[in-house]
């Protein structure tokens, strides 16, 4: 009997659309518990600036719950931070919070400073650090993954997001110059962590769902520099927007990718109509009222219909709230072992 | 005084503005009309509100997004800008009320928040925004500094509305007549209900709409 793939090898040729033994149940974005963080005996605002709790956190997750992957950080603030920003991790709250940023950083491109070697910079080194540690403590076996922001994401976040959005619509060219600039900055730091050891990134574009900015402006101002990003990031690469993204999914699928993630607001049935079977689709369990607030049985029957309108593997639709209950953890786990069945490529 | 011809075209001009987000129409139309005659108040709420409840509209229809709205915004302010000073004191349809507005701690996005503030500051009510990030016993404070009628509380993440609760709860403990209003992405009105709020909208599109009903009742009165 062949010996069963590694949890590792599941992701990776999932991601490549080669065939694999059944579904992997993993994430591209933060999916950390507190049931963890109390199995390590350490509060969420700790381990965003230290590499070794970070990784020991990320490890609850494959460990406690059977998921095919790690994934580190659990913020989006590393990539503002680089260009200046400070992160406010909430040290004093008592109840768990995001950690957020802190200041708007630039007004103009010209304001924006990227940093030359950015493997010393900001809290780059916390997180290579993490990774390289999780590459350490699961070798092979389990998928490490991380992920960067999207150039116009970064951009609603460095500088005053009615700026950005103002411009998106009168300034073609005023935006596309910055999203340039940001877009080499994501790049460099995707490739910084594929050296840390990470085996897959999701690039997280959410600033630029139809919630925000027409799919006309998604087509002519955010496509052509999120394409030149997954072109230019080591692979396999996620492209992850949330959000009603039907209206813009075909010009997802071109971006270049080598899957797609989406939330619980797309409609993947309608999705796969218009792109087909081919394409990678990750998604679209909801993280928030499933995971944390379903029933062990709501929780298996969100990842029968994820699976039934067409979704390639399920994933959460967005960071994991980390209140879901290790029940659900282990429901979700359970209910794309029992679903996901044997995959074709 | 202008004639009613006059008078219409000035109203016309200024929803106009509004709604292709033309700030120098909007400033030319709100000079006119103080020239012409027309009443500064009825300028802002038959002229540039009106326009502003289109533009919800075409948000609501997915015809304009965010950026588009900004910019109608942008038009509004240069107009209200303009015609707010000259609006008399003592006009009792002005609607006067205290509104303090906020986005509670761990969320920072504030553009459905901002729009709520313009809508509340046409209609005349004096609004005292916390900004975002804001910490429960801000919004408490500032509830009993300012004895507002209204409290606002927004967040566009769900898991950061949830921190609502704690803040509905003591902001009614200290004042049990003010009536809050919850808006964001997650709300719903069951969860709003749940919040114990008295009133909700669930995305940056209904806090427009919302406000602009609101705005629209307001007008009636």
């Amino acid at each position: 009997m062949q010996a069963e793939m590694t949890s590792k090898e599941r992701v990776l040729n999932l991601l490549s659309r080669q065939s694999v033994d059944r579904m992997p149940c993993f994430s591209g974005m933060g999916c950390v518990t507190v049931a963890g963080m109390e199995k390590l005996g350490i509060k969420f605002s700790q381990v965003h600036f230290d590499g070794e709790k970070m990784a020991a956190l990320a490890a609850t997750t494959p460990e406690m719950y059977g998921f095919d992957s790690a994934v580190v950080p659990f913020d989006v603030g590393v990539e503002a931070e680089l260009l200046g920003a400070k992160l406010n991790p909430y040290e004093d709250s008592e109840e768990l919070l995001y950690p957020t940023l802190r200041d708007k950083v630039a007004r103009t491109a010209d304001d924006l400073k990227i940093p030359t070697d950015l493997t010393r910079q900001g809290r780059v080194p916390v997180v290579t650090e993490a990774i390289g540690l999780l590459r350490e403590r699961f070798g092979d076996k389990v998928a490490v993954g991380t992920y960067v922001l999207g150039p116009f994401t970064l951009a609603g976040q460095a500088m005053d997001l009615n700026d950005v959005l103002k411009m998106s619509a009168k300034d073609p060219a005023g935006i596309s110059r910055i999203l340039d600039i940001l877009s080499d900055l994501v790049i460099q730091l995707a490739h910084v962590y594929k050296e840390a050891g990470a085996d897959y990134i999701t690039v997280r574009e959410m600033g630029a769902s139809t919630g925000m900015v027409s799919p006309r402006t998604f087509a002519n101002v955010v496509k052509p520099h999120l394409t030149r990003v997954l072109n230019s990031v080591p692979r396999p690469v996620v492209l992850h927007i949330c959000g009603k993204t039907n209206s813009i999914i075909r010009h997802m699928a071109e971006c270049g990718a080598d899957a797609l993630s989406v939330d619980h607001k797309n409609d993947v049935a309608v999705t796969r109509a218009e792109i087909g079977d081919e394409p990678v689709l990750l998604g679209n369990l909801d993280g928030y009222n499933v995971l944390v607030f379903g029933s062990k049985e709501s929780v298996r029957q969100a990842v029968k219909e994820c699976i039934d309108s067409g979704i390639s593997a399920v994933w959460p639709g967005c960071d994991i709230w980390p209140t879901a209950s290790p029940e659900n953890m282990a429901a979700l786990v359970e209910a794309v072992r029992e679903y996901g069945g044997v995959r074709k490529a | 005084m202008a004639s009613e011809e006059v008078k219409k075209e000035i109203l016309d001009d200024l929803k106009r503005a509004v709604i292709e987000f033309d700030e120098d129409l909007a400033r030319e139309a709100s000079n006119r009309a103080l020239a012409e005659g027309v009443d500064a108040y009825e300028a802002i709420m038959d002229g540039l509100a009106a326009g502003m409840e289109v533009v919800g509209q075409l948000f609501e229809d997915q015809e304009y997004f965010v950026p588009e709205v900004l910019m109608s915004a942008d038009a509004l302010y240069a107009g209200l800008d303009i015609l707010k000073p000259h609006i008399s004191q003592d006009d009792a349809r002005k609607v006067k009320g205290q509104v303090v507005l906020g986005v509670v701690q761990g969320d920072v996005h504030d553009i459905g928040k901002n729009l709520v503030k313009m809508m509340f500051e046409i209609a005349g009510f004096t609004v005292h925004d916390l900004g975002v990030d804001v910490p429960l016993d801000k919004f408490v404070e500032e509830q009993l500094r300012t004895d507002s009628d209204i409290l606002c509380l927004s967040a566009m993440m769900t898991t950061t509305m949830m921190g609502m609760k704690p803040v509905i709860e003591a902001v009614k403990a200290k004042n049990p007549k003010v009536k809050v209003l919850v808006g964001g992405a997650p709300l719903t009105s069951e969860v709003a209900a749940k919040l114990g709020a008295d009133g909700y909208s669930d995305n940056a599109n209904n806090a427009v709409l919302e406000a602009i009903r609101m705005v629209s009742s307001l007008r009636q009165l």
